[in-house]
């Protein structure tokens, strides 16, 4: 009578078989996820060129930016594209600094725009900045970001002098963990 | 030597749930009445060979294979992985359920007369469910680039797992001719738990117009574990000796309950069923929960060149959701598991000189019938439905073949063999059977085995 249990513990234990696996390959997992996200914007009227009646010709800010630094998101990053759109419906021209600094804001790298003046269609200028291999070090040293604008001469602005210059940015990061 | 150790590794990564559609109601492995208090068994008393008496484990998931994913087949290992989570939905589970008796016995209660029966035993039981992370699993495998518009789902997490020991205690009494009630008071000493079961939000990305994107996360996730504390820092102590210690009811306490019945209502017709694990652990030790919840509308930097009012982003962003450690007591359910049979039994399985057994059940040489399982999970309730044919080959050896539905699996043809030899009983039961000619390609598998003394009823007057 045992015949029947044995059978049955041996057809499970020893005719089964099984495909052939490989469970190194797991060492070959390779996540390159892409992500998308905002970076910077704004949106200046002209009339905030001028305070208490006297046009500003320079204007910037410094801000902190102590994501790409971090030890566990930059040893997994590929490259960086930074994307930056402006918009211009002042009647005037722009020179823009897009700086990346470190702690003592020493800067590591600038991205230069020239916005020309709007003579009556809109201007919109973009650029595309990409960091990767050696140029990635930048971005990751950086803690700091800042924007310097310099107004261009040309007819002076007033408190009731109409459009705008926005500015909007963004990143696009490549991942490679493996 | 790859057979034997892709069986443990599928039973120490992807189990299933806790359907023992061969165990249930076969009544001569004792163990049987740990998945129906009320189960008619028979005999004068037994005793559980110590660690050899029960060993359960169900493997499984319900969407794709070990060999999905390791086949040696010269596909880049990434593309089968992509592959696995493509195909996959977020109700797609991998559960494991492992259980070992560590010890057990029964007695009969009074004289021949009395149907009455206490039983006992601790065994040691590995839950864990997990569903499919898919949206987690997408941002990984891809980033949210090539999604914009899709709205991730953050409840996508939902998982839990326990090691836990139970102590239990049943009655069970043959209140007439034609009815058996049962019922199990059990004790859960939990040794960990980690439960992340209601997570909520939702993260998107679409295009926007005064920024690149409008970007929006909301999150309402928990993660709560127990006993785990110690050994996540800087761990001095002996783990082993703790385990141990977690075992032996020194772990989070909870209590159980397990009611079952089998009724007759006709000489060859049974119906039985049974709730198993209505119980509850509290969780009040070695406690440390993760909570992350908030709302933010990422836009970015954005500069003020005027006040020098600008944003910090990072800081933003750990105000609006803040990861919060928490100490917090808490409870969790087990999971309650439903069974039901019905069955038909026919052939004259009598000797034809004597009426000695006098039992119902082994007047009949066969039965068939249907069983229907059903478990609480986080989402929706897990189901099988099963129909059997049992036969007693000998009188010393019980067969039972079962062909179950459910989600895992539409052909799921198991085989149970119970073989009492003297004292000794031995039982070994598989399901999946079809899936054992290429084992790697199996989705579920289940399999059960043990050793028990079993000293048979005498039903008649010495």
């Amino acid at each position: 009578m045992n015949k029947f249990l044995k059978i049955f513990i041996l057809s499970i234990l020893f005719i089964s078989c099984s495909s052939d696996l490989d469970f190194n390959q797991v060492n070959d997992l390779k996540l390159e996820p892409v992500a998308v996200a905002n970076l910077a914007a704004f949106d200046i009227k002209a009339s905030q060129f001028v305070i208490g009646g006297v046009e500003q010709s320079l204007v910037g800010d410094v801000m902190n930016f102590d994501v790409f630094s971090d030890v566990d998101f930059s040893k997994n990053l590929s490259r960086v594209d930074l994307f930056f759109e402006f918009n211009n419906t002042i009647s005037r021209a722009y020179n823009i600094s897009f700086y990346l600094l470190d702690d003592n804001n020493t800067k590591l790298y600038t991205i230069p725009f020239f916005v020309p003046a709007n003579t009556g269609s809109p201007v919109v200028i973009s650029k595309t900045e990409i960091f990767e291999n050696t140029k990635l070090d930048i971005l990751i040293k950086t803690k700091k970001v800042g924007f310097v604008i310099t107004m261009l001469p040309g007819t002076p602005l007033t408190d009731a002098s109409v459009g705008n210059l926005k500015m909007r940015s963004s990143a696009t990061i490549y991942f490679l963990a493996q | 030597m790859r057979k034997i150790s892709l069986f443990i590794i599928l039973i120490s990564m992807s189990c299933f749930s806790q359907n023992k559609q061969l165990l249930y109601n076969f009544t001569s492995v004792p163990q049987s009445m740990l998945t129906n208090p009320g189960s008619d068994v028979n005999y004068n008393w037994f005793v559980g060979i110590p660690l050899l008496s029960g060993f359960s484990a169900n493997v499984g998931s319900s969407s794709f294979s070990v060999y999905d994913l390791f086949a040696n087949n010269g596909v880049d290992f990434n593309t089968k992985l992509r592959n696995v989570v493509f195909s996959t939905s977020r109700n797609d589970k991998v559960v494991m359920n492992e259980q070992l008796e560590v010890f057990s016995g029964g007695f009969k209660l009074g004289d021949w007369q009395e149907g009455s029966y206490f039983s006992f035993g601790m065994y040691q039981e590995l839950d864990v469910l997990t569903y499919m992370p898919k949206d987690y699993a997408i941002l990984a495998l891809d980033g949210n680039k090539d999604y914009l518009g899709k709205v991730f789902d953050m409840g996508d997490l939902n998982a839990r797992g326990e090691l836990l020991s139970v102590f239990h205690l049943g009655y069970h009494k043959k209140v007439n001719e034609n009815l058996i009630l049962g019922v199990r008071g059990k004790i859960y000493s939990s040794i960990f738990n980690v439960t992340s079961t209601k997570n909520s939000g939702y993260f998107y990305t679409i295009l926007g117009t005064n920024n690149v994107y409008d970007q929006v996360i909301s999150a309402n996730g928990l993660v709560q574990t127990s006993g785990l504390t110690n050994y996540l820092e800087n761990y001095s102590g002996n783990a082993q000796s703790d385990i141990m210690k977690k075992t032996l009811l020194g772990g989070n306490l909870g209590l159980g309950l397990d009611l079952g019945l089998t009724y007759y209502p006709k000489e060859n017709l049974q119906f039985t069923a049974s709730l198993i694990d209505i119980g509850f652990i509290k969780h009040t030790k070695e406690i440390e929960s993760y909570r992350y919840k908030g709302y933010y509308n990422y836009v970015g930097l954005t500069p003020d060149f005027v006040l020098g009012n600008s944003n910090d982003i990072l800081d933003e962003f750990n105000d609006a959701i803040p990861l919060d450690t928490l100490h917090t007591k808490y409870t969790t359910w087990r999971p309650l598991k439903f069974n039901s049979s019905i069955q038909y039994s026919f052939g004259d399985g009598r000797s034809s000189d004597c009426n000695c057994s006098g039992g119902t059940e082994n007047k009949y040489k066969n039965a068939v019938g249907a069983q229907l399982f059903a478990m609480t999970t986080p989402r929706t309730p897990l189901m099988a439905l099963t129909a059997y044919y049992r036969r007693q080959i000998f009188e010393s050896l019980e067969m039972k073949a079962t062909y179950t539905v459910d989600s895992f699996s539409s052909k799921n043809i198991g085989l149970g063999l119970s073989t009492t030899i003297g004292k000794v009983n031995f039982y070994i039961l598989a399901d999946n059977l079809l899936e054992y000619k290429d084992i790697s390609k199996a989705r579920s598998l289940g399999f059960q085995m043990g050793l028990n003394i079993i000293f048979p009823d005498k039903n008649t007057f010495d």
